[in-house]
Formats: structure tokens, sequence, C-alpha cells
């Protein structure tokens, strides 16, 4: 077994126990927070939505119990737990609903995995020990919360943003039943209502400089001196006014901080505790409400903003977004904050980040893996274009490499001109195994902003970030989008290959065809997507009125532009870039390369017939094993090779071209995106075997432009090539994983060389690469012996992941990706 | 224009010459070294390997087989690989589903070698990398091999050659101008040792070696550490005396390792040699230090 050739260690003591103190928690749910907002809902109907939302949630923040941990130095957590979760039964009841009544909470329940090991094993033990009981799989919850719970839940059924959803499009969108029959036999992911917020980076920029009083200010001031012309306009002053009361909501939680660190000073013996407990109690009384006076002042006011925007919806993918960039004027002006004390504030600060936990359905769970993919961005450039790097994206790094937590998960806008500190210190940190940072092409996605968006070239360099895992918007000035889920394209193989029947539970989708020709195989599958595609975005269009009348983000929009000015929130077009919401999709590589087997055996080399390939991806391919070895031996994709990569290309932009077809439920049109998450698990467990070879229930292809594992021969360059032909300004978000043997990249020279391999990429141009560098011996020995690797993270997707607590089909998946070594 | 046989093409090379790198792998080796971990480049010609691992005993090939040498045996089969040498036609490979049966070594002219090493054309730029041919023997093949360094040279491409240096002289001659680094086996000095354990002389060796150092070739030298063979005291100190003498700069050790055992078998490979430890006589950081003591630059390649 290979070691990594980076190790590190957290920098103090303190970080040192703040991490293995998370290592050791359970994973609990704390129904505080939604018992606060639920009583405040029941005393305000008939209120105006905005309004009522921002009072439901004011309410929540000034009574929620303030809960300092021992040794924290940083003040403000999402639960009263180490490690916890909110269950936003205000989103989605049902699912927590029906599994307190003990039914299936959907059809794709059954197929989702997650982990058992780490803070999971804990829950199961703390379970049996303490009798509490355990919810959504990891989940622990005492029984008199759980009933207490269950009350709330029932409260939500009729009211949640799920059933109001269901209400609407279930009634009246005609291909309905397309889409309850797509959740059936896996063509989609399963309802994404239980945590359908994310994508979306505040202003942090704003929030820390001007602080709240002054922005409340500025906001009374507009109403002050507001005289509407219509009724329309004057449907301002509820945005406004939701605006102050979410602001001093907010204001309240960070000065019962403030109080809490000061009562817990009073009793303190030990002077150095109680020494940063008064210090804690006076930062709290000044941020967010004031502009921080230090470096320190400016990292907890940033914390605050960041947990308060996370606490009011269900996210995944809220990020941090150019963190280097917003507090890099405070650290220079800070004369008394050295690099090492900065290194130390980041390591508790993404401890901090770690420890908040989301609780979804159990597909979503299955989905994510728990993961939040809070997405930090380092480098890039300024508006002028030129390199932005800078000491606080070093501190980072450093942050990172020394701590190894899978939140905030680093990536690094690339720029040929970063400076060569940063950029080896963003290698050191690829091998520590960690598989971050991803590297992004800002070139590439500045293209597609400007296409898309039309915005200014400044104002894209300026504000570019990643929302998410690898889904590219402007901070704080972008919708947060709120998307359906991933359409499966491996599914509609099954489709084609089956004239339209679903082959597993017998559901007929689409209309049988006579196919005679590649040509008309190719059609016929690209109508199955194009109906997929078309009845996913159109039922979200439905959905998401349901979320401007039930949980539009008020505390969010305050923070993104043009909100304010324009009187409205992010449902109602505040924002400036309403481009920004996806349709997602992943297992295009499996198709590509299953048309090409299709085309070459059946069509050119006439080594069977359709009819006999389908018979054979029929019988998993039992009995067929010569043939399977032939259309093993077809051009896969990863090996540029034109016969495969021009089907692959010729899908990608059919693809792309209908997703744009149709506009969003914020009025602009829909923006093609593709990237995986653990996608490729769930969705491979519901399909049977493929003509590329392919067997019945593998993974798919992961990512967007990774090769199917094992099918890439010729090693990552061919992988590059093929993946470079794509055009990547077409796509918000983009995905390709290369694995590599530590042994490959090892010293100064393997630094290079990996630096060299991303130059090459983003020359030609490619937009994403991200790398596993770890041996596949140890993470075999690490599924054997787990007690052994506690601490071990990898990367998966657009996240990485503690091992131990990932579902054995996923590692797997991480083991059979090939590697690169020589 | 001459066709090469080679066994193999590596893209991403990292470990052979600067930069990143393509390896391309020549069949064929005049030396016989009992350490030697890649049977498959010894023999010029193409070759059926058989992995036994992969193998379902479906036993299709001994049907397939028009030469009668695979006999099937319990689980596996049985390769007679004298037959099997004399067989062209091959169609063991079509039937084995399993690709337990693959062959080892096909043939292309420069012009083709070119096309495929361009396509990291790229790559090369970015990381100061290029083409490194390796063995087998390159120098076995030396009408290939020229052609091959001059169309790489004449497209921009860094040029290396890895050799044991068993070739004629004048073929070195002619390729050297071409070349633009040379990683240059040393293993013995003392040349009836070196007899007994490659099966040649090193006349020609350390003659091929004067030359390019004359030339003011880049040459980096690399030394197999195989216990009680070439990491003698006496071995070492030889080395370093020669590498005074030509004004040799650096050197590489390569430190054996056993991963290449299996791969006799599945070659149909006499191994006769017994097993050598993988334990060296001294720890490798003492080789290094010897070396630095005298001067040299010196790493584990």
């Amino acid at each position: 077994m290979t070691p990594r050739e980076i190790t590190s260690i957290p920098s103090t003591e303190h970080s040192s126990f703040l991490k293995s103190r998370y290592l050791s928690a359970p994973l609990m749910v704390d129904i505080e927070y939604i018992r606060l907002l639920t009583d405040s809902h029941r005393k305000t109907d008939g209120m105006e939505v905005q309004e009522r939302r921002a009072l439901n949630h004011a309410h929540a923040l000034e009574n929620i119990t303030p809960v300092i941990h021992p040794n924290d130095r940083l003040a403000g957590n999402k639960t009263r737990y180490i490690r916890g979760a909110i269950p936003y039964a205000n989103y989605a009841a049902e699912p927590f609903l029906r599994e307190m009544r003990k039914q299936e909470q959907d059809a794709q329940a059954k197929h989702a995995e997650t982990g058992q090991g780490g803070g999971v094993a804990r829950v199961m033990q703390e379970a049996a020990e303490k009798g509490l009981r355990v919810i959504s799989g990891k989940f622990l919850i005492s029984e008199p919360d759980l009933q207490d719970f269950r009350g709330i839940c029932e409260y939500w059924e009729d009211k949640c943003f799920m059933a109001q959803g269901d209400k609407l499009w279930k009634t009246h969108f005609s291909e309905a039943g397309f889409i309850e029959n797509g959740w059936k036999i896996g063509l989609y992911t399963a309802p994404h209502e239980p945590c359908p917020e994310g994508r979306l980076i505040l202003d942090f920029d704003t929030a820390i400089r001007k602080g709240y009083q002054s922005i409340i200010h500025d906001i009374e001031k507009r109403i002050r001196d507001f005289q509407p012309e219509n009724i329309v306009e004057a449907g301002k002053l509820h945005f406004w006014r939701s605006a102050i009361t979410v602001l001093k909501g907010a204001i309240g939680f960070a000065k019962n901080y403030a109080e809490e660190a000061g009562r817990l000073a009073l009793t303190e013996p030990d002077p150095v505790r109680k020494h940063e407990l008064l210090q804690l109690a006076d930062i709290c009384g000044r941020v967010p409400m004031e502009p921080p006076r230090n470096f320190r002042e400016a990292v907890q006011s940033f914390w605050f903003t960041y947990l308060l925007g996370h606490m009011e919806g269900s996210h995944l993918g809220y990020s941090p977004g150019k963190l280097d960039r917003i507090l890099f004027p405070w650290f220079k002006s800070d004369v008394k904050t050295n690099f090492t004390e900065a290194v130390s504030l980041f390591e508790e600060l993404f401890v901090k980040m770690t420890q908040i936990e989301y609780i979804a359905s159990l597909s979503w769970q299955g989905l994510g893996h728990g993961n939040l993919y809070q997405n930090l961005i380092l480098g890039g450039t300024d508006e002028h274009g030129n390199p932005a790097a800078n000491e606080i994206s070093r501190a980072i790094l450093q942050a990172q490499i020394n701590m190894q937590m899978t939140q905030p998960t680093l990536s690094v806008w690339y720029d040929d001109r970063l400076d060569d500190q940063f950029l080896m210190k963003a290698a050191e940190c690829v091998k520590t195994g960690v598989g971050y940072p991803a590297f992004f092409n800002q070139k590439t996605y500045e293209q597609h902003e400007l296409k898309t968006s039309g915005l200014p070239i400044e104002v894209i360099r300026k504000h570019c970030a990643m929302g998410g895992c690898t889904e590219p918007t402007l901070q704080g000035m972008s919708y947060g989008i709120v998307q359906a889920g991933f359409v499966n394209h491996g599914k509609i193989i099954d489709l084609v290959m089956n004239g339209g029947k679903d082959p597993v539970t017998g559901i007929r989708m689409f209309d049988e065809r006579r196919l005679k020709t590649f040509e008309e195989i190719r059609q016929y599958y690209l109508d199955s997507m194009h109906s997929a595609v078309r009845n996913w975005q159109q039922y979200w269009n439905f959905v998401m009125l349901a979320h401007r009348d039930t949980v539009p983000l008020i505390f969010c929009s305050v923070f993104v532009q043009d909100c304010i000015g324009r009187g409205k929130n992010m449902d109602d077009g505040g924002a400036i870039l309403n481009q920004s919401v996806t349709t997602l999709s992943s297992g295009m590589v499996n198709v590509a390369n299953s048309l090409a087997v299709i085309k070459k055996l059946c069509f050119e080399d006439q080594a069977c017939t359709f009819d006999e390939l389908r018979y054979a991806v029929q019988d998993n391919w039992q009995g067929f094993e010569g043939l399977r070895r032939k259309a093993l031996s077809v051009p896969h994709w990863g090996n540029d090779e034109e016969y495969v990569d021009s089907i692959f290309l010729d899908l990608f932009n059919e693809y792309c071209t209908w997703v744009r077809g149709q506009n969003n439920y914020l009025g602009k049109p829909y923006d093609p995106s593709m990237l995986a998450i653990s996608t490729p698990v769930p969705f491979g467990k519901v399909c049977e075997a493929f003509p590329d070879g392919r067997l019945k229930g593998e993974p798919l292809a992961d990512g967007v432009t990774s090769p199917f594992p094992g099918s890439d021969k010729h090693g990552p360059t061919a992988v590059i090539r093929s993946s470079s032909k794509v055009d990547h300004t077409q796509i918000r978000g983009g995905l390709l994983n290369l694995k590599f043997h530590p042994s490959a990249l090892s010293g100064e020279s393997g630094s290079r060389n990996l630096l060299a391999l991303i130059k090459t990429y983003f020359e030609n141009p490619g937009f994403h690469v991200q790398f596993n560098v770890v041996d596949s011996n140890m993470l075999r020995d690490a599924q054997e012996h787990p007690e052994n690797y506690r601490d071990l993270v990898v990367r998966v997707a657009g996240f990485s992941a503690y091992w131990v607590e990932m579902s054995k089909a996923l590692q797997d998946q991480v083991i059979c990706r090939t590697e690169h070594l020589l | 224009m001459s066709q090469g046989t080679l066994f193999d093409i590596q893209h991403f090379g990292v470990h052979d010459g600067p930069g990143i790198r393509t390896l391309v792998f020549m069949k064929g080796c005049p030396l016989r070294c009992s350490w030697c971990c890649n049977p498959e480049s010894h023999s010029a010609m193409p070759q059926v390997r058989y992995i036994r691992f992969r193998c379902k005993a479906c036993h299709r090939c001994t049907e397939a087989c028009t030469r009668g040498a695979i006999t099937p045996i319990n689980g596996s089969v049985l390769i007679n690989y004298d037959k099997c040498r004399a067989c062209t036609s091959r169609t063991c490979l079509d039937v084995c589903y399993h690709e337990a049966l693959n062959l080892t070594g096909y043939s292309l002219d420069a012009k083709e070698l070119l096309t495929i090493v361009s396509k990291d054309l790229v790559f090369y730029r970015n990381s100061g990398g290029g083409v490194t041919f390796t063995g087998g023997e390159p120098l076995s093949q030396p009408d290939f091999l020229l052609e091959s360094l001059r169309l790489c040279q004449d497209a921009g491409i860094h040029t290396a050659i890895e050799t044991c240096g068993y070739g004629n002289p004048d073929s070195v001659k002619a390729i050297s101008p071409h070349t633009d680094l040379f990683l240059f086996d040393i293993k013995i000095i003392n040349p009836d040792i070196h007899l007994r354990h490659t099966g040649q002389s090193n006349d020609v060796i350390i003659r091929n070696l004067d030359y390019l150092a004359k030339e003011h070739k880049h040459i980096i030298l690399r030394f197999p550490l195989i216990s009680g063979i070439t990491d003698t005291e006496e071995n070492i100190g030889e080395i370093i005396g020669l590498m005074k003498k030509l004004n040799l700069q650096e050197i590489q050790l390569e430190p054996y390792h056993t991963l290449g055992e299996s791969k006799y078998e599945e070659f149909g490979v006499l191994h006769t040699e017994n097993l050598i430890p993988e334990i060296l006589n001294y720890p490798v950081e003492t080789v290094i230090e010897r070396f630095h003591a005298a001067g040299i630059a010196c790493e584990v390649a």
C-alpha cells in the first residue's frame, strides 16, 4: 500500500479537540427551530405570505437557545448539538409522516443506500444505550421530541411546500401521470421538495461591510420616500417590511449569543476561557449589526450571516463563495492577526461548517450522502481579469490540509497567471487525497455567463463563484437554483431497448416503434429524452408556484442583489441573474457508448441484429458472452476515439439545445447542466444491462465526461482529449473525475505535472476536473478495517465524504474508477 | 519505412524523463538479466499471454486452437508455448471472452507512431515532457528507432531513450544527434559478473557510454539495486569511478521488486533463477549517501 504523500495535522490542540469532538459525535435531529417556526405560523394565519414567512423565521431566530459548546471561539450553531439537522417540515412533512407510519417514504426509498459507519454507527449505538429513536435512517431523536415532531408534521401535512405543490401539478398538469411513473421506474430522482434550496451564495461582502443596522436604515428610508404609482409597485412594501422584520430577528439571534457568552463567563473558573468568553460577548454584541473592527470580527460576522441564511431554508449547495476575496481586506488592514492565527480561525470555521447536517427523504439522503455541498472557491481573477489569489487563499488551503474536513469543499478558479506559491499549495492539498480543491476554468464559465445573461464581463469576473458541487453562479446576485432533480439517461436506454416499456416494472412510458436503422434508434432515444426532459421542466414550473406561496426566502433575498432595490424576493424576480435555473441529468456517457455499439455491431459489422442485441441485454448478457466481448471492443468514451466521441457530442448538443427550449418559472430559458452527485449508483441500480457491455445494476458512468470505469484504456491524457471536445460553455456545471495512484504525482515534479495536466485541459478548454489521489489497496483495506480509517476522506462527485459514512455501493464505485499510475 | 514491434504505448508517463511523457515499449532485448521484471520484452515477436486468474475454464480456446497447443486442465488450461509460438492465426484470442488470452506485441511504422505520440503535444509543451523509447531494448530495432526519433524531433518533441547500452556502436552514433536524453542502464562494471547475470559481456555497453559521454550528451545513469549482485561495495565503487572518469553527474536508483514474477508464467518464459530477495545489502539511503559523498546527484527513479 502506498501512503499519501501529504499528511498533516490540525495546527493547534484547540483544532484537534474540535475535530475529534466532531468525529465522535452522533447525528442528531433538533426540532427547536421548526417548533418555534410552527408556533409562529399557527398564530399568523391571514398575513401576507412574505411578511408571515419573515415573522415566522424571525420568531424562531429570536427564541432559539444559544448554545456555546466548551472551547468554541466562534459563536452560532444551526442546532443545539455538535452534529445536528433541522427537519424542515414546512418544506415536506409527508416523508416524515410516512416514516412514522411505517410506510415507504417514496417509490425510490428501497433503492437508496446510505453509509453505516462513523457518526451513523454512533447513532445506532446511542439509540440502543439511551433509548433514543432513530429517524430517517441515521438521526437520533428523543421519544418526547418525536411525539412533538409528529404533531408539527401533522400541522404541515396539507400546508407545506410539497403538499401545496402536489395540489397544483397533480390536478392541473396534463403529464402528471408520466412524472409519477417516472419516479416508479427510476427515470427521475425522487421528489426534491424536502431539500430544494441551495446553489445560492449571499452577498457576504455587503453584509459584513455595511452591517445589518445600516441596511435596515436604508430600507426604512426607501419606505419613507416611497410613492407607489400602482398596486403592483405598492407590493414592494411587503418585501421591505419583511426584510426589516427578518433582519431584526437576526440581530436578536446574535444578541442572544452575546448574552450567553457573558453568562458563561460569570461562572467560568478558567481565566483564559473566561477572557475568551468575554471577548466573544463583545464581538457578538457588535457584529453582524455593525461593521467589524478587525479580522476576527469579520470572520464572526461572515459566520452569522452564513448561518442565518442556512437556517432559513432546507439547503443543499448553499455556499460561502469567494471567501478569500471577501475576507482579505479585513486581514490586510488588521496588523494584529498573522497568517498562523488566520489558519487556526479557519480550522475552527470549517469544523463549524461540517457540523451542519441535513435531513431529507431517504432517497435524497442516499443521493447526497449527507453532504451539504458548501463550496468555497479560491483564486480566480479580479474584475479586470488579473489573478487574485492572496494570503487568505493560502491560509484556507493550509487549514484544510491540516483539518481535512468534508466541508467546505474547496475549489480553485483556475487562471494561467495565478502565482506559483498558490498553485503549488493547491496541488499539495490535492495530494492529501481529500479530493479537493476541484479546479474550474474561469474563462469557460465567463463565456457561458456572457452568452446566457449578457451581463458585463467585469461583473461576471468579480462575482463568479461555485454554488454547490459544480454549478457556477454569481455570488450575491443570482437566484438560488431550485430545481427538480435529475433525469436518468440510463433509464431511457432501457426504454429504447424495450419498445418504450420499462423492463423492470412493465410500465409503458412511450409508444413502441419500428426500429430498422441506426438513425431510427437514435431518433427514438432523442424523442424519449425530449419528453422526459420537457415533462420534468414543466412539472417543476407548477411546483415552484407553491414555493413562492409557502417558503419564499426572505432573509436570503435581502442579501441577493437587487432584491431590495426591486422590492421583490427572489421568487418574484428580485435577483439580477434569473437564468441560473438548471435542468440536470446524468448517465450520458453510457448512452453514447451504447449507441456506438448498436451502430457498429448491428448496422456496420452485422455482428448481430438489433433484436439479438435486445435479447442479450434483456438476459443480462448471459449466454451472449462472445457478443458482449465484441460490444466491449467497440470504442468507448474517454479514449479520444472519434467513432464514439462524435456520438457523445451529438447527444450533448441535442440535450443542451432542447433544455434551453423551455422557460423556467422565472421566465428565462432553463440552463442545461450535467453533474452527478451520487446518482450513478441508484440510477444504475434500477437499470437493466446496456448494449455498451455494462451489466444489470452496475453504476452508470459518473460525472459528465468521466469514462465508464475500466473503459478508458489510454490513460488520463486520452480522457482529457475526449473531454476537451465538449463545448463546456454550453452548460452550467460539468464534472470530470480522475483518479491517480499517489506515486504518479509524487514530489515537486509530480505537483508540476498535475498542474500541467490541468493547464492543458483548460487550454482546450475544459471546465472542471478533480482528483482522487489514493491507492486502491488502501481503500480495499479501509472497507475491511473501517476502524482504522475513521478520518479518511475521498472525493465522490462534486463533494468529498468520510469513507466510513459512505454506502458500500458508492465505495465500490470509487474503487473501480480507473486508477492512473505509471 | 521500417516496421517496429511494440508491446505497449503508455500515456502520462512521469518517471522516465522530465514532464508528462509518452512511453513507447519496444519488444526484444539482447540481455537476459536474472532480475528482469519484463519477460514480455525479451522476444522480438508478438506473443500470446495467458492470465490465469481471469480464466473461467470454458475451454473454448482448446477447441479453437489449430495447433493443439492448449490442453484443458481442472479450472484452467495448460499452454504449450513452443507450439503456440509457431502459430500466426491465433484463433484462440477471438473466443476468449474473459480476456485471459491476449496478444502482446504489434507492429507499426514511425509515421503511425508519430500520429499517436503527437496527440499529447500540448501536454508535453505545458510540462516540459516528450517521448521516451524504452522496452525491451530500443537499440535492438535501430532503423525504426532512428526514423521515429527523427520524426519526433522534427515535430518539436523532446526525445529520450531508456537503454541497456547493448547495441551496435554505429546505431548509437546514428541516433545520438536525435536523442535529447539518455536514460542509460549501468548494472555491473566487472565484465565476468556482468556476463554471468545478463548473458552478455559489457564491453560494448561501456564503449557506447564512453562515446555518448564524449559527445556531451545529457545522460542519466540508471542503476538497478539487486541484492548481492549489483549493490556490492565493490560494484558501487567502480560505478562511481566510471562516472568520475566520464564526467557523468546524475544517477537514479531502481530498487528491485518481484512484481514481474507472475508474468514469466503468463508468457511461458522459463525463469531459472531462484527468487532474488527484495531486501538489499544496504538500505537505499546508504547507497544514495555514497553517491552524494562522491559529488554525484542521486535519487530513486
